[in-house]
């Protein structure tokens, strides 16, 4: 019982946590994947450009309520601008697969040299906002990672509503189905893509923010983490909305608690044979992808 | 197969060139060039260059077995640093505590580099497009990362003090002229059997891979083992190259299987020419040749190289050679048909 209380349950939190940034991580790279057929290999770097915008506006004096408001939004800008100036020209080529995966590996490599650059290559530091922590039912709960988890969940709820229950969601669904069928019926397809890039890169860009306090913040940080999100997303299912969150929620959970028994080094082995073990058994991935019900 | 058949149908041009006499033309000098850039570099006494343009052709070798998937076969690989650097720790710890043998390093590197090529095309294979280059990722991510954490293998520092490797003959890789010739050659070699391959059965099926593997299945040919045996084929090539590494540098280090040396491996065959099979060898020394230009002036030359990356994909994605090659083409068949009238 004590073990369960101590040693158990402290991972399992903290599992959480970290679940839900990876989920918003999967989720972003997963709608791209789904909508676009784009590999977002700049995913990574994005979340690293997220964190470190969100410690320029601090540094700037706004608190962190308010940067984690303000970074995805700039973020989104940039998603949009990428995509609209880089992506959509290499879009309509026959081996666009290919194509748009090499862009935004080139532009993975050229932003994270640019975040060495403006912010030097030393780890950063990010003050929790919230200190201290809450004691219920004997066990013990950090406030900064109740909020992550909390906020974290409703963000996700919040995307599950806005892809299956707006008309803007069902547009996105739409131009994922069949995007010629879609734009004959007056819906801006470009737009969508556009802006479904903008949105997949604001979640890689909160997830970033959210997780800044609990890490430090540096110019290959996304590396790692990017790991983990394409192994969720490919688990999941690419395209898939309800795969990303599951898989994402499972394989973090599995690495946490793993790691009482393994030392952190296997973990990655350990998720990448859970990878290819689901591939073994269903090459698609666990669900089916957007827009495909 | 249908390309064959189409060849066959009707010749390539009324004077009787080859598609790809272009191509030979630019390897060939390519090769003349390397060779009197060597030569050149020794008469006026250089060793920092010379061991640069060895490092760049070893590079090259590494692009080479990319383009064989990515340009042939159509399979984008992420992670072929993986047998690059598994062939340089192999052929490191042969040097180091067997035997300073150049042949026997090269020989159980490219043996270790098969079998591994063989079991992570096992698990690679199986999946298709995106996947796959995701896999090949993941692949190497894992393996470079637990190489990373091993004690037994230097871990982060990776095996320093690596004798050179005695060739036979009094020559040792620690001989700048000897060993980069040495390299040209084996590089060369690689380079003449990959395209008398391409025009083999087994190189159409790979073309045929690319273009439809399903209907390469319809004509009794499978894919499967098609692209097995290019996965392994693509292995030992890098690993080969990965084996010389430690003879010219003298150290292995777990950053020589990470995504840097996959991903640049890549750009290398993009800038240069995807599926050219010359092309990965020209944009890995110009682009070896350009890293080392800038990095003398700021330690940032990662964005140069993204930056002219991400031009070369939006605007020229054949590269360079690719581009070149239609031209030259086109030119040597004006002549061609001068010269028979």
């Amino acid at each position: 019982m004590d073990w369960l209380q101590f040693v158990l349950a402290p991972q399992v939190i903290n599992g959480l946590s970290i679940g839900v940034a990876v989920v918003l991580m999967a989720l972003g790279l997963t709608i791209i994947f789904g909508l676009l057929d784009v590999i977002n290999m700049a995913h990574g770097e994005f979340y690293a450009l997220g964190a470190f915008v969100a410690v320029a506006l601090i540094g700037m004096g706004l608190s962190f309520w308010l940067a984690l408001l303000v970074t995805p939004v700039l973020l989104a800008l940039v998603g949009y601008l990428s995509e609209r100036t880089l992506v959509q020209r290499v879009f309509h080529s026959k081996d666009r697969h290919t194509l748009t995966l090499l862009l935004t590996f080139g532009l993975g490599v050229v932003m994270e040299d640019a975040l060495k650059i403006v912010f030097g290559a030393n780890p950063l530091r990010l003050e929790a906002p919230i200190q201290g922590a809450t004691e219920m039912l004997g066990l013990f709960f950090p406030h900064y990672r109740l909020f992550v988890m909390l906020f974290g969940g409703a963000v996700i709820a919040a995307v599950w509503l806005l892809v299956f229950r707006t008309p803007l969601g069902a547009m996105v669904r739409a131009a994922a189905f069949d995007r010629h069928m879609t734009a004959s019926l007056g819906v801006p397809v470009h737009k969508v893509y556009a802006a479904t890039f903008a949105f997949g890169v604001a979640l890689a860009a909160l997830a970033g923010v959210l997780l800044a306090p609990m890490y430090s913040v540096f110019p290959t940080m996304g590396r790692d983490f990017v790991f983990i999100a394409f192994s969720v997303v490919i688990i999941g299912g690419m395209g898939s909305i309800k795969g990303a969150v599951l898989a994402g929620l499972v394989l973090t959970q599995v690495q946490s608690i793993s790691s009482l028994w393994i030392s952190p080094v296997w973990s990655d082995p350990l998720l990448f044979g859970i990878m290819v073990l689901v591939l073994v058994w269903r090459p698609q991935g666990l669900f089916g992808r957007l827009g495909h019900a | 197969m249908l390309e064959s058949a189409l060849a066959r149908v009707a010749p390539a041009s009324a004077t009787g060139s080859r598609p790809n006499d272009a191509l030979r033309w630019i390897a060939a000098v390519f090769f003349v060039s390397a060779l009197a850039f060597g030569l050149i570099a020794w008469a006026v006494g250089d060793v920092f260059f010379l061991r640069l343009a060895t490092e760049a052709l070893i590079y090259g070798g590494l692009a080479l077995s990319v383009d064989l998937l990515l340009g042939r076969t159509g399979l984008l690989p992420l992670g072929q640093a993986l047998f690059f650097g598994l062939g340089a720790y192999v052929s490191a710890l042969v040097l180091k505590h067997w035997d300073a043998s150049f042949w026997l390093a090269l020989g159980v590197a490219i043996g270790a580099s098969a079998l591994a090529g063989l079991l992570g095309g096992l698990i690679a294979i199986r999946s298709k497009g995106v996947y796959f280059a995701l896999i090949s990722f993941g692949l190497a991510q894992v393996v470079s990362k637990v190489i990373y954490n091993t004690r037994e293998l230097g871990a982060s520092d990776g095996l320093i003090g690596v004798p050179a490797a005695q060739v036979g003959g009094g020559l040792t890789s620690a001989v700048p002229l000897g060993f980069f010739l040495l390299v040209l050659t084996l590089i060369f070699i690689v380079w003449a059997l990959l395209s008398l391959l391409m025009d083999t059965p087994f190189g159409r099926q790979l073309a045929a891979v690319r273009g439809n593997e399903q209907r390469l299945a319809f004509i009794g040919v499978d894919p499967w083992r098609v692209k097995l045996a290019v996965f392994v084929l693509a292995a030992m090539i890098a690993g080969a190259s990965g084996a010389l590494y430690p003879m010219l540098r003298g150290f292995v280090s777990p950053e020589l299987m990470f995504f840097q040396v996959s991903g640049n491996a890549v750009i290398n065959v993009i800038v240069g020419g995807t599926g050219t099979l010359i092309g990965p060898l020209l944009g890995s020394s110009l682009l070896t040749g350009l890293r080392s230009v800038v990095g003398s002036w700021t330690e940032h030359h990662h964005i140069a190289i993204g930056l002219l990356f991400v031009a070369v994909v939006i605007m020229a994605p054949r590269g360079l050679v690719g581009g070149l090659a239609p031209w030259l083409q086109a030119r040597l068949d004006r002549r061609g048909a001068k010269d028979r009238i």
